[in-house]
């Protein structure tokens, strides 16, 4: 049945893109609705559009006539016993036409509301929907006039090759940034078409507990279980994740709010060593600081002492592996500098650069304790065996901002190099990185992680690379990172960012309202979509994160030796507690540090053996001698000459 | 214009084309002479002021007509013309207006007998509805479109009828009729114990003297007494005048009513309940229209759907009366 009519006249002409239409006051049209009009003369053609303004208006000429017919009370001029006639009328935005060629003016007939099968066409999801290798990827229910229409994107335009990344901006807390991505990697998940491969995702949760019960069940009300059905998704928290985080400067508690005993065992520890944070120096290391001369040290050192037998020219061999070594290099070669006296050159390099470089990259493992270490241990992503449909959650909340860097920059660069070489494990990988506005700003600093993202935002797709970025404030991040996302996604925006120029596309009726949009509801351009198109989305079936702390509060920070304890017994359950206090009691921090290293590294089998071994024997302490004062040989004559 | 196969015969057949929409095609007159009436409320014509309790029907049902015509063609110097009456009916039930009944007549109007063989044949053949004006003489033309529009307002009278006295029929009772024009036309209006006439020009002249003086300067909120019209139409009515906005600073007539109703002692009675009623019904002001002040915005409304239904080539169009080239 139809629901209204598209008018035209000279000053507001039907054009190919854009209509206008009267309904009755009563409608179920609103701003986002998708109408379907039919030519009266042509049975054959149909157009589709968004409403994307309306207009309500009475015949009433002039706000002075409805003064003078009220005699100036406000109160009479409700009483009128008759009410004026007045007009629902709605502008719409074309966004599809059968047949599409010859492309023409809408034609002036009737107005109806769409169906499923109407928004598929409308939106051109029928392209992608059907065939042998559909690659629809649900993503929300339209909604209007009492219709629940599921809305698919596109695998190959969300996830690559054809086009990919996806940014969702909004206001904190009002526009369910999280829960929608959370709510789409699921979707992706279960609909990923078999024929693109394996896919797996990586979040970094760079704010509170947001991202650290992804494999725990959220409440989810009748409302969101009607809408999972319809949309084909299962609301089921994801099965396969794996969480890490960095220590904290103790080295031996995690830094994070996973940290509940009944959780806490699922959470690696994220430790890197000397030639994890060498590669990426440059990242660690303040460009305006070091110069070429540096540079080309420090690129020596990577290529030609990491991880290789080095005799430093002064009869000295070094392994270096670790921090440790390295400043035993460095001591070694100034020292052998200093005592040779052949002046102030060690192979090509200054001595001055040297002590720069030792001075920069001893204070590395300072700087970012907990994450870097001394010692070479290394506790990392399963790089090479990234398993199908997996989450990996990368807790850098309480990071410090060097070693949000370090990390963002590694773990993008190994995805990178991975995907580039077909050995990740997974075929597409979707980054998940918020607050968009500190990584990639459009007009802060030049950091290595903005780099990063520009790297994935501008040849992520061709490897299966997708970055899936939020943000409050769309028009502060830069550029290129937001305009290389196919997919945009809008949850409820704040005026004052409506009002700048990237929104200037939207008509005055849709920036209301996205700046009124409830939770759970958000608008979406997508490559295939002509139209920015509202959508609502199912809670996501993951425990949110404040539900998470409450139910699983995190544990305090355990003392040294209760932390080493439940390093151990992670690793293996057998082992008796007391014994490994006894163990590691009144034995140096740094001694105990090392040797949990060594065991998390090597993995052995008999765990207790190894830590003993690795720890070492105690030592006694020597106390020394007293010095008895030596009597002189001759004495000295009390004679004065 | 849209293609009129009659018109097109007639051309062949040696008619000129035309087109002349006359100024007055959407006006309406009270054409009545001067008559007299006599007072049947009280002893002579007073004013009563409206503070009683108004009439609050249920609903109320509204009916107005319209007229359009406009020459087509000549043929010689008889214009050939062709004229749109309508009707309609819309109801008012809680504050909003819906049609119930309407009625349109397309009608060829021309002298047939003034007209060539050959054209007459073309328009007796062409099946449309053809109003003969038998009694005029070809003369001036002028003279012939006056008659035409007097024929054009009877037509629309007509339809007005036709339109208002079924849904008068099946008023149910706590309903009103409120008629666009005199109820006198028709008996069964005439007789009806809720519809109304509501007379807006006031070409008739009833009463003359202090009479006169009391209707025509009637105070806002304000009637008359009511009185029986002399040889008003065909049927007995009672009428009153009505003022419904202050006539001070603008004229004599602005704002200014006359009603009709049966001629029934319940119309006396009811009188003041009426005429406060009305008043009520001055908003919201039935503008762009210019006769506002006596236009009561449910008749504008009727009138404005209607128009809005009427063929748009017998409205004047701007550019028509630019020399035809041929082309």
């Amino acid at each position: 049945m139809s629901v209204g009519r598209v008018v035209a006249t000279e000053l507001k002409p039907a054009t190919p893109h854009q209509f206008l239409f009267w309904t009755a006051r009563d409608t179920s049209i609103g701003i986002g609705a998708i109408v379907r009009v039919e030519d009266p003369a042509d049975a054959g053609r149909v157009v589709f559009g968004v409403v994307t303004d309306a207009f309500a208006y009475s015949d009433l000429a002039t706000p002075l006539h409805d003064v003078v017919s009220a005699d100036g009370d406000p109160e009479r001029a409700g009483t009128a016993p008759t009410m004026r006639q007045e007009i629902r009328l709605w502008t719409a935005a074309v966004l599809r036409q059968f047949p599409e060629d010859p492309l023409q003016p809408v034609p002036l007939g009737r107005v109806l509301v769409a169906t499923d099968a109407d928004v598929a066409a409308a939106l051109r999801m029928d392209a992608y929907l059907t065939g042998a290798t559909p690659t629809g990827i649900p993503v929300g229910l339209y909604t209007s006039g009492g219709l629940e229409a599921p809305v698919y994107l596109d695998s190959d335009f969300l996830l690559g090759p054809e086009a990919a990344h996806l940014n969702i901006s909004g206001i904190s807390g009002l526009a369910t940034k999280t829960s929608a991505v959370e709510f789409l990697i699921s979707s992706i998940f279960q609909h990923f078409p078999a024929h693109r491969g394996r896919v797996a995702a990586v979040c970094f949760n760079v704010k509170g507990p947001d991202l650290c019960f992804l494999d725990r069940p959220g409440d989810l009300q009748e409302e969101d279980r009607r809408r999972y059905e319809r949309l084909g998704v299962r609301p089921e928290p994801f099965k396969r994740v794996r969480y890490f985080a960095p220590f904290k400067p103790d080295g031996v508690n995690l830094n994070t709010l996973r940290t509940h005993p009944d959780l806490v065992g699922d959470v690696d520890p994220l430790v890197w060593g000397l030639r994890e944070a060498l590669d990426f120096a440059e990242v660690l290391l303040n460009k305006d600081d070091i110069d070429a001369k540096a540079d080309a040290f420090i690129d020596f050192l990577k290529d030609r002492v990491v991880g290789q037998p080095f005799d430093d020219g002064f009869g000295n061999q070094h392994q270096v592996e670790t921090f440790a070594d390295l400043d035993a290099l460095f001591r070694a070669i100034l020292r052998g500098v200093e005592d040779s006296g052949r002046g102030d050159m060690w192979r090509t390099h200054h001595v001055a650069t040297i002590r720069k470089v030792r001075n920069r990259l001893s204070n590395i493992s300072t700087r970012c304790k907990g994450l870097v270490t001394d010692d070479g241990a290394v506790g990392d992503l399963p790089w090479g065996a990234f398993e199908d449909r997996g989450v990996y959650v990368i807790d850098v909340a309480n990071v410090d901002p060097l070693g949000q860097d370090l990390v963002f920059a590694r773990v993008v660069s190994k995805l990178r190099e991975r995907l580039e070489h077909r050995n990740l494990g997974v075929d597409v990988v979707t980054v998940f990185v918020d607050e968009l506005n500190k990584y990639a700003s459009g007009d802060g600093p030049e950091t290595h992680v903005k780099r990063m993202l520009l790297d994935i935002s501008e040849r992520g797709r061709y490897l299966g690379l997708a970055l899936f970025g939020a943000e409050q404030f769309r028009s502060q991040v830069h550029r290129r990172v937001v305009g290389n996302a196919g997919t945009q996604v809008f949850g409820r925006m704040d005026a004052d960012e409506l009002a700048t120029p990237g929104y200037q596309v939207l008509s005055p009726a849709t920036k209301i309202k996205l700046a009124t949009l409830p939770i759970g509801e958000l608008m979406i351009r997508h490559p295939h979509f002509t139209q920015p198109i509202f959508v609502r989305f199912p809670r996501p079936a993951v425990m949110r994160g404040r539900d998470g702390v409450e139910r699983f509060p995190p544990a305090e920070d355990l003392p040294f030796e209760d932390a080493i304890v439940r390093q151990l017994m992670k690793l293996d359950r057998r082992l008796k507690p007391n014994v490994l206090k006894d163990l590691v009691a009144s034995r140096e921090q740094e001694d105990v540090r090392r040797a949990l290293a060594a065991v998390r590294r090597t993995r052995p089998d008999d765990v207790l053996a190894f830590f003993r071994a690795a720890l070492g024997n105690k030592v006694a302490a020597e106390v020394p001698r007293e010095r008895r004062a030596v009597p002189p040989l001759s004495p000295i004559s009390e004679e004065p000459y | 214009m849209p293609r009129m196969p009659w018109l097109d015969a007639a051309l062949a057949a040696g008619a000129v084309p035309a087109s002349f929409v006359p100024d007055a095609s959407g006006g309406r007159s009270e054409a009545e002479d001067p008559t007299g009436a006599d007072v049947v409320e009280g002893t002579g014509l007073t004013t009563h002021a409206l503070d009683g309790e108004p009439l609050a029907p249920s609903a109320v049902t509204f009916v107005d007509g319209i007229q359009r015509w406009a020459v087509v063609g000549y043929d010689g110097v008889v214009p050939l013309v062709s004229a749109y009456v309508a009707a309609g009916a819309r109801r008012r039930m809680d504050g909003r207006l819906h049609t119930v009944a309407e009625r349109s007549q397309r009608v060829i109007i021309t002298a047939m007998r003034s007209l060539s063989a050959t054209v007459r044949d073309a328009l007796a053949g062409s099946g449309e509805e053809l109003v003969d004006l038998k009694d005029e003489v070809p003369g001036q033309p002028g003279r012939t479109l006056t008659a035409i529009g007097v024929r054009v307002e009877r037509l629309r009278e007509a339809v007005e009828r036709t339109v208002a006295e079924p849904v008068a029929e099946r008023l149910p009772e706590d309903e009103w009729l409120v008629m666009d024009g005199i109820l006198s036309n028709s008996p069964v209006l005439a007789r009806h114990p809720r519809a109304l006439g509501l007379i807006k020009s006031h070409g008739a002249q009833y009463f003359t003297g202090d009479d006169l003086k009391r209707a025509l300067m009637l105070p806002e909120g304000h009637r008359t007494s009511v009185f029986e019209p002399h040889r008003h139409g065909s049927q007995a009515v009672h009428s009153w005048y009505v003022r419904i906005w202050p006539w001070e600073g603008h004229d004599l007539l602005y704002g200014l009513l006359r009603l009709e109703a049966r001629a029934h002692p319940d119309s006396i009675a009811r009188a003041g309940a009426i005429s406060a009623w009305l008043v009520n019904e001055r908003k919201p002001l039935a503008t762009p229209d210019a006769r506002f002040d006596r236009l009561l915005y449910p008749i504008h409304d009727v009138e404005t759907y209607l128009r809005s239904r009427a063929p748009q080539y017998l409205v004047a169009d701007p550019g028509s009366r630019l020399p035809k080239t041929g082309t």
